[in-house]
C-alpha cells in the first residue's frame, strides 16, 4: 500500500464518518438557519456551506467530542463572517453590553405582572413567536436560540458564538427581555393581560 | 444600603443577576454567597426567582415547537451530491485541492486633516510577476 492509497483509504472513510454522524442534525441546523437569516433561500445556502466548511475541516473535529455544538459553531461563524455582510447589521456597542444592569434594574413584578405574562405566553399563536424572535437583534437572537431552543449551556453558547461568557449571559439576559417585552406587546393587542406590569 | 450587614445584599442585586441564578451560572458573579444567602431569606426573591424558571420553561416549550422546522427534502439530496463530489475531487487530485500561483493586491490610502486637505496619498500594488509551479511531495515516488 503506498501513501496515496492510504490517503484516498481514509478520505472514503472520512466522507462516510461524515455522513453518518453529521447529517442527522440537518433539520436542526436548517430550523436555526431560518431564525439566523430569516429567509429559505439564505437558510438553504447556510446549511449547505456549513456542511461544505465542517466537511473539509471534519478532520480536526475530535471524535467523542460535541459533534452537535461543532457544527453549530460552524454554521454561527459561517452566518457571522458571511451571511449578514449584505444585510449591514449594526453591530452593537461595548459599552451597551456592559451598562445592562444597571439598565434592567427592577423592583420585583407583581402576581397580576407574573400571571399576565403567564397568559400571553399561553396564548400567542406561533407566527407572533416566530415574529418577536424575527425583530429582536442579532446577537439577541442568537444567544436566546441556542440557549432555548437548542439547549446549549451558556459556556458552550461562549465556544459557538467565540465571546467570553458573561457576554453570553448579557445577550440572553437582554435578549430574553425583549422578546418577552414583544410577545406582552402582541399580547396586549390581542386583547390578554391588561397592561399590567409596572 | 448603611442599613444592611456588610454581606448582605439588597433584592435589586439579586433581581439583577437572575439570570446567572436561572443559567445555574453562579461561578460568574463575583458575590454568589451574597446571593444564596438573600435567596435563602428572601420569599420575594424566591418568587421573583421561580416565575423567571417558570417563564424560562414555558418560552422554551413555546420557542422549540415554533422553531420546529423540517429541511427541503432535495436539500439533503443536495448536500449528499456535494460531499460525493469533494470525495471524487479528492480521488483525481490526490492531495492537492488547490494552489494559489497567482495574486494581486491594490492597496490605496488617502490621509485628510481636519480642514479637508489631503495630506498623503499613496497607491501600492503588489502582484505575482512569476507563476511558481508547485509539485507535490507524491513526484519522487514516480
Amino acid at each position: 500500500m503506498t501513501s496515496k492509497d492510504l490517503v484516498l483509504e481514509s478520505a472514503a472513510d472520512r466522507t462516510t464518518r461524515f455522513e453518518r454522524d453529521a447529517l442527522v442534525f440537518m433539520d436542526q441546523l436548517y430550523a436555526a438557519a431560518l431564525r439566523y437569516t430569516k429567509n429559505p433561500e439564505d437558510a438553504r445556502d447556510l446549511v449547505q456551506d456549513t456542511y461544505l466548511k465542517a466537511f473539509t475541516s471534519f478532520h480536526q473535529f475530535e471524535e467523542g467530542t460535541n459533534l452537535r455544538a461543532w457544527l453549530y459553531r460552524v454554521l454561527t461563524t459561517t452566518f457571522i463572517n458571511s451571511y449578514r455582510k449584505g444585510q449591514r447589521q449594526p453591530q452593537l456597542a461595548h459599552n451597551e453590553l456592559e451598562d445592562w444592569q444597571v439598565a434592567s434594574a427592577q423592583s420585583h413584578t407583581s402576581d397580576q405582572g407574573k400571571s399576565a405574562e403567564v397568559e400571553a405566553l399561553e396564548n400567542l399563536p406561533d407566527s407572533d413567536i416566530k415574529r418577536a424572535l424575527q425583530e429582536i437583534p442579532e446577537e439577541f437572537r442568537i444567544a436566546v436560540y441556542l440557549a432555548d431552543v437548542e439547549g446549549f449551556s451558556y459556556k458552550e453558547i461562549a465556544e459557538i458564538v467565540g465571546t467570553p461568557a458573561g457576554t453570553v449571559m448579557s445577550r440572553l439576559h437582554r435578549g430574553r427581555k425583549l422578546l418577552r417585552e414583544k410577545l406582552a406587546t402582541y399580547a396586549a393587542e390581542l386583547g390578554y393581560g391588561k397592561e399590567e406590569k409596572k | 444600603m448603611s442599613h444592611l450587614e456588610s454581606d448582605q445584599i439588597p433584592c435589586v442585586e439579586v433581581l439583577t443577576s437572575v439570570v446567572f441564578l436561572i443559567e445555574d451560572a453562579l461561578d460568574q458573579v463575583p458575590n454568589a454567597l451574597a446571593l444564596t444567602n438573600h435567596l435563602n431569606t428572601c420569599l420575594a426573591c424566591q418568587a421573583e426567582v421561580a416565575h423567571e424558571q417558570a417563564v424560562k420553561a414555558m418560552m422554551q416549550e413555546v420557542l422549540r415547537r415554533t422553531c420546529d422546522e423540517k429541511a427541503p427534502e432535495d436539500l439533503h439530496s443536495s448536500i449528499h451530491d456535494l460531499l460525493a463530489q469533494q470525495l471524487d475531487g479528492h480521488l483525481i487530485d490526490g492531495n492537492v485541492s488547490s494552489v494559489m500561483t497567482q495574486f494581486s493586491m491594490t492597496e490605496i490610502s488617502i490621509e485628510i486633516d481636519e480642514f479637508g486637505n489631503v495630506e498623503h496619498r499613496e497607491v501600492q500594488i503588489e502582484q505575482t510577476h512569476i507563476a511558481h509551479f508547485i509539485d507535490d511531495d507524491e513526484s519522487g515516488h514516480h
